[in-house]
Formats: structure tokens, C-alpha cells, sequence
């Protein structure tokens, strides 16, 4: 199990959020969370990736309590994450944004990322951020373009890249597909499951475009005004009536 | 863009390595001045630009460096001036450290700028009460030191020495920051700058980061201010103010905070506009807030994103996309 939460309940003032969620997921699961606009999707997020703390609760990775942890060193356990909003660093350019997280986990693995008076990323560092653009499609031309000037879908596409090259073994994205046009959504459905193939890493997602969940998910969870309404297999929780009234109804009907 | 910068940084250079044979000994002088607080801004500037901290209280680590030297020459202690410069920078690290650990565990923003003003204004009345320091009156008729080298020596009294001692100095000094915030402590600087929560999700330190731009700061800072002694010969707790720590941030946003040659062009105008107007008292307070007004106005970015916009304009049309590695 990479990563467990129970009784997790979290307000904002007097609006309480969560109340009480439970959830746990495998190793090498991908796990999706859905649910109606304002169900507490990325509130939940914010509370496992340790941005925002939970009011009660806890959250484990791999055995360890991480409740208390702060993001960073969250991020140097290995959770990875993305936002429903992508956040990349606009003011450098393409390259750089992926050499920084390659730099960062260098550091946090005591490792060197190159010779600090040298302003070209160093070999090393060069030829994991190259693998990694060429292989989420960024054309070598565009890799001095400042961040700023991509379009929506390769700003989504980046900031994939950059939670990828912290390698983490958990993927936390926020609506990786949110915003994108079909084509642009269609082709980050293939990375996902590309990525998923390849092994080696969990994800923990939410969506709401249901065929891309079911294409994906090995597991989801419903939540609703802050409550688990029903979790289990894809297909399972597609027959669940409580779930067909609140949530899938809305869209299948 | 990119050619302009190199051709301005040449005709810099040239202009400064040439100033003892070129411009009267007045401008000379202001030459010398301009080059410590060139250090001065780009110090200031690695911390706003490269870590996201405002400090309205850098010029207490100019202090630092500036009163040490001071000490050091006027009391004769005997130590190499280069091991006081290695000395009064150490020192200014140092406080800059303590400050950081104290100051950035909770503030930012707001905060921060209030109090790093109300430190650097602590470190104003501490010195007014000590006579060793020349309390108000600071300490006037600094000796210029001479330094042996073995093979050569460095005589400061001879202010041609003295000018290229300064020169050489400042050069190695930017040439140190301008290396450090291209490398990957710069990449690494600059995500906390940009966004800090983004870059905490890549696992960095963000609180680490700043506390070690901000010691860094506040040792070129003291280094500096290290500089400037031997040259003006004379410290004032003027060199501690919070004018005086106002002198970069104008300077920044003149030249244009996004840049790191911006706070050079920014120094350049403002040393410029005070030569300009030295008879005339009140003039230069005057025509630097109108200048900066117009700057602000016309163009947020300052004099660099100005002459970027027009290189962009006239060249492709549309927005530069490889710039500002430079
Ligand atoms: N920082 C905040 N302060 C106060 N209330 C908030 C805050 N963030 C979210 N909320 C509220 O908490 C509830 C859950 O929001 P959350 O963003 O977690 O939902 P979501 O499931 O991610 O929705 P969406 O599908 O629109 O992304 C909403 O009612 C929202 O208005
Ligand atoms: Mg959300």
C-alpha cells in the first residue's frame, strides 16, 4: 500500500469540506477520484500532497506518517503532483522549468547537479530533461521558448513533465486533462497509459470526463459534498444506484 | 537583444578600465562610488529578483562591511586589507545569516520589508551610541591602505592604484554573481522567486533557499561596502540608513528588475543625475522622482524591458522567445 488516509476531515472556517474520508491505494494502482464541482476533489488533494492540513486525520505513505510532513520534503518521499490549474514557472523557458525538478531531486538524493559556477545544465542533468520533452512530444525548437508563451494544453503537458522528472512513485493530478482541447486530451490519455504500462508508479487522480476515468482507473471513489459515497472497481461503482442518482446520472441519463 | 546587452557590457567595460586617462578626477571619483554600489544593487537584486524577498534593510550589511574596514584602517591593526575585505564580507554573511533565521521563518512580504527597515534602523542608533564607531558623526580621514604582494605592491594612496584596485575587484564580484545565479543555484533561486509552493512540489527547500540567497546578499553586500572605504575614506552612519538601502531598489527598478544587468544601468543613471546636479541641493531628489515616475509609467520593466520591447519591435514583430539567458 503506497498510500492510506483515514478520517480525513478538513474546513475552511466555518464550511467543513471533508468529512471523514477514508481511502488507501495499492502499489501501482491508478486510483481516480470523481466527483460533482465542489465535492472537496482537490481540497482532499491538498491534505495528501501536505499543501493545506488536514483539521483531523491521517495520512500514511508506505507505512510512514507523512500527516504532519511538510510539501517539500513530501515531494522528496516521492509524491509528485500536478494542479488543476498547471503550475510551470513562466518565466524561464521550457528547458529550464524540467531542469530545475531534475536539479531539485538531484540535491535531494545528496546527489551533485552539476558545478555551480557552471550556467549550462550539466550533462547529466541535460540528457534525463531532453529524454523526458522529446518524450512527451516537446519539438527541440521549443525548448528555449519561455514557459509563458505555451498554449493551455502543453502548459498541462509541462507541468506533467516536471512532476515526472522528480521521479515520483506517486502521481498526484488534479484534472490532468481539464481545460484541453479533445485532441490535446486524447493525447495526454495516452501518456497516462502509456506511463501506467510502463510500471512503476501510482497515480492518484481526479477527472471529469468519465471515458478517460474508465479507460484508466483501477479503482475510484465518489465523493459527494465531502463524503465517500461508494469506492471499488470502475465498472462496480458504474452499478452502484446511489452513485447512478448523485453523481453518474448526470451525465449517462 | 542579446548582442545589444554584449555591446553595452563592452562599451561599459572600456569605459571604466579607461576612466583614470579619460574623465577629470571628479568623475573618476563618482566612477570609484558607482562601482561599490553596483555590487550594492546586484547584491539587493539576487534577493528580489532571484528569491522573491524585498529587504528595505540591505544597507545594514553595507554597514557591516563598511565599518569593519573602516575599523580596521583607521585603528591600524595591521591586517592585510585583503584578509579585512575576506573579514568584514565573513561578517556580513554572518549577520545576514542570523537576520535570515530570525526574520524569514514567518515574515514575507509586507513584513519582511518592515522589518528588515526597523533592524537596519536598530543598527543606526546602536551605532550612534558607540564612540568606538564615531557615534553620529561616523569616522572621517580613513587612511588608504597598501598591500604587499610579494612580487608587486598595491599602493592605495596613489589613486590610480586605488581606482583599478576597485575596478578589478568589482569585476570579480559580478563575474561571482553573475556565474552563481546562472548555475543551477540560480535555477533553483529563481523557481522560489517565480512560484514557492510550485517549487516545494519539486522537493525543494524553499525556506533554505531564501535564507541562503539572503546570506549571500548581504555578503557582497558587506564586500561593498568593504570597498567603498578606502576610496570615500570616510563612514557615516548615512552608509546604514534607510536611504541609503533605498538606493538599490531605484536602481532596480530603473534599470529594470527582471534583468540582471538592470540595476548596473540603474546605478549608472542615478550617479549620473547626481554628478549632474551636484550644485544644485534638492535637484537630484527632484529628477530622480521624475525619472522613476516616467520609468514606472512608461515602462514597468525599466530601462532594459524598455529597450527590449524596441529590439523586439524593430527585429521580428513578435515577442522574443530565446532572450534573457544574458
Ligand atoms: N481556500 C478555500 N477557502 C474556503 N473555501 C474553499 C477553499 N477552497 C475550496 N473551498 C470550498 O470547498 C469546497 C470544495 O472545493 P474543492 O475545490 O475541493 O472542490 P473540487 O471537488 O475540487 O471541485 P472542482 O470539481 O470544481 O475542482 C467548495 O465548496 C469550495 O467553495
Ligand atoms: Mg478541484
Amino acid at each position: 500500500m503506497i498510500l492510506e488516509a483515514n478520517g480525513i476531515e478538513k474546513s475552511y472556517g466555518a464550511l467543513k469540506v471533508l468529512h471523514g474520508i477514508d481511502l488507501s491505494v495499492d502499489e501501482g494502482e491508478t486510483f481516480a477520484i470523481i466527483g460533482p464541482n465542489g465535492a472537496g476533489k482537490t481540497t482532499l488533494f491538498k491534505v495528501l500532497t501536505g499543501e493545506s492540513p488536514a483539521n483531523s486525520g491521517v495520512v500514511r505513505f508506505r507505512g510512514q506518517d507523512v500527516t504532519k510532513m511538510s510539501d517539500f520534503r513530501r515531494a522528496r518521499l516521492g509524491f509528485g503532483r500536478t494542479f488543476q490549474v498547471a503550475r510551470i514557472f513562466p518565466e524561464v523557458d521550457v528547458f529550464t522549468n524540467v531542469a530545475i525538478a531534475v536539479e531539485a531531486r538531484l540535491s535531494a538524493e545528496g546527489r551533485s547537479p552539476g558545478r555551480w559556477w557552471d550556467w549550462r545544465a550539466s550533462s547529466q542533468v541535460a540528457l534525463e530533461v531532453e529524454e523526458i520533452l522529446e518524450r512527451f512530444g516537446f519539438a527541440r525548437a521549443r525548448w528555449r521558448t519561455e514557459a509563458r508563451y505555451l498554449s493551455h494544453g502543453d502548459r498541462k503537458r509541462l507541468e506533467f513533465c516536471i512532476a515526472l522528472a522528480t521521479r515520483p512513485a506517486l502521481l498526484m493530478l488534479d484534472e490532468p486533462t481539464a481545460g484541453m482541447s479533445p485532441s490535446d486530451r486524447r493525447e495526454m490519455t495516452g501518456l497516462l497509459a502509456r506511463l501506467k504500462r510502463d510500471g512503476g508508479v501510482s497515480i492518484v487522480m481526479t477527472e471529469h470526463d468519465m471515458d478517460i476515468i474508465f479507460e484508466l482507473a483501477d479503482r475510484l471513489m465518489v465523493l459527494n459534498y465531502g463524503e465517500a459515497l461508494a469506492t471499488g472497481e470502475p465498472a462496480a461503482v458504474r452499478r452502484d444506484p446511489v452513485v447512478r442518482e448523485v453523481y453518474l446520472g448526470q451525465h449517462h441519463a | 537583444m542579446k548582442r545589444l546587452i554584449a555591446y553595452g557590457l563592452v562599451l561599459l567595460f572600456l569605459l571604466f578600465a579607461t576612466a583614470p586617462y579619460t574623465v577629470n578626477a571628479g568623475l573618476v571619483f563618482i566612477a570609484g562610488i558607482a562601482m561599490t554600489e553596483i555590487i550594492f544593487a546586484l547584491s539587493w537584486n539576487m534577493l528580489f529578483s532571484y528569491a522573491g524577498l524585498a529587504s528595505f534593510g540591505h544597507a545594514a550589511f553595507f554597514g557591516v562591511g563598511a565599518y569593519t574596514a573602516a575599523v580596521f584602517l583607521k585603528y591600524d591593526y595591521g591586517l592585510h586589507f585583503l584578509l579585512v575585505i575576506a573579514l568584514g564580507t565573513f561578517l556580513g554573511g554572518v549577520s545576514s545569516f542570523v537576520v535570515a533565521i530570525i526574520v524569514l521563518r514567518r515574515a514575507s512580504g509586507i513584513q519582511l520589508a518592515i522589518l528588515t527597515l526597523a533592524l537596519s534602523q536598530l543598527v543606526v542608533t546602536l551605532i550612534g551610541y558607540s564612540a568606538f564607531l564615531g557615534r553620529d558623526e561616523g569616522i572621517p580621514s580613513i587612511p588608504r591602505p597598501v598591500m604587499e604582494f610579494g612580487l608587486f605592491r598595491i599602493d592605495m594612496n596613489d589613486q590610480v592604484q586605488a581606482y583599478y584596485f576597485l575596478f578589478v575587484m568589482s569585476l570579480l564580484a559580478v563575474a561571482l554573481m553573475w556565474l552563481l545565479l546562472h548555475g543551477y543555484v540560480g535555477r533553483r533561486m529563481k523557481a522560489v522567486a517565480i512560484d514557492p509552493e510550485r517549487a516545494a512540489f519539486v522537493g525543494i527547500d524553499v525556506w533554505r533557499v531564501r535564507v541562503f540567497a539572503f546570506t549571500i546578499g548581504g555578503a557582497f553586500a558587506a564586500f561593498a561596502g568593504c570597498l567603498l572605504v578606502p576610496w570615500a575614506q570616510i563612514v557615516t552612519p548615512d552608509l546604514v540608513m534607510w536611504l541609503h538601502s533605498a538606493q538599490p531598489m531605484l536602481a532596480t527598478l530603473l534599470g529594470g528588475a527582471g534583468f540582471f544587468w538592470g540595476p548596473i544601468i540603474g546605478v549608472l543613471v542615478l550617479s549620473m543625475v547626481n554628478y549632474a546636479t551636484r550644485t544644485f541641493a534638492g535637484l537630484s531628489e527632484v529628477l530622480v522622482g521624475g525619472i522613476l515616475l516616467i520609468v514606472v509609467l512608461l515602462a514597468p520593466q525599466g530601462i532594459m524591458g524598455f529597450l527590449r520591447r524596441i529590439v523586439e519591435r524593430s527585429s521580428t514583430g513578435k515577442p522574443a522567445m530565446v532572450e534573457e539567458q544574458a
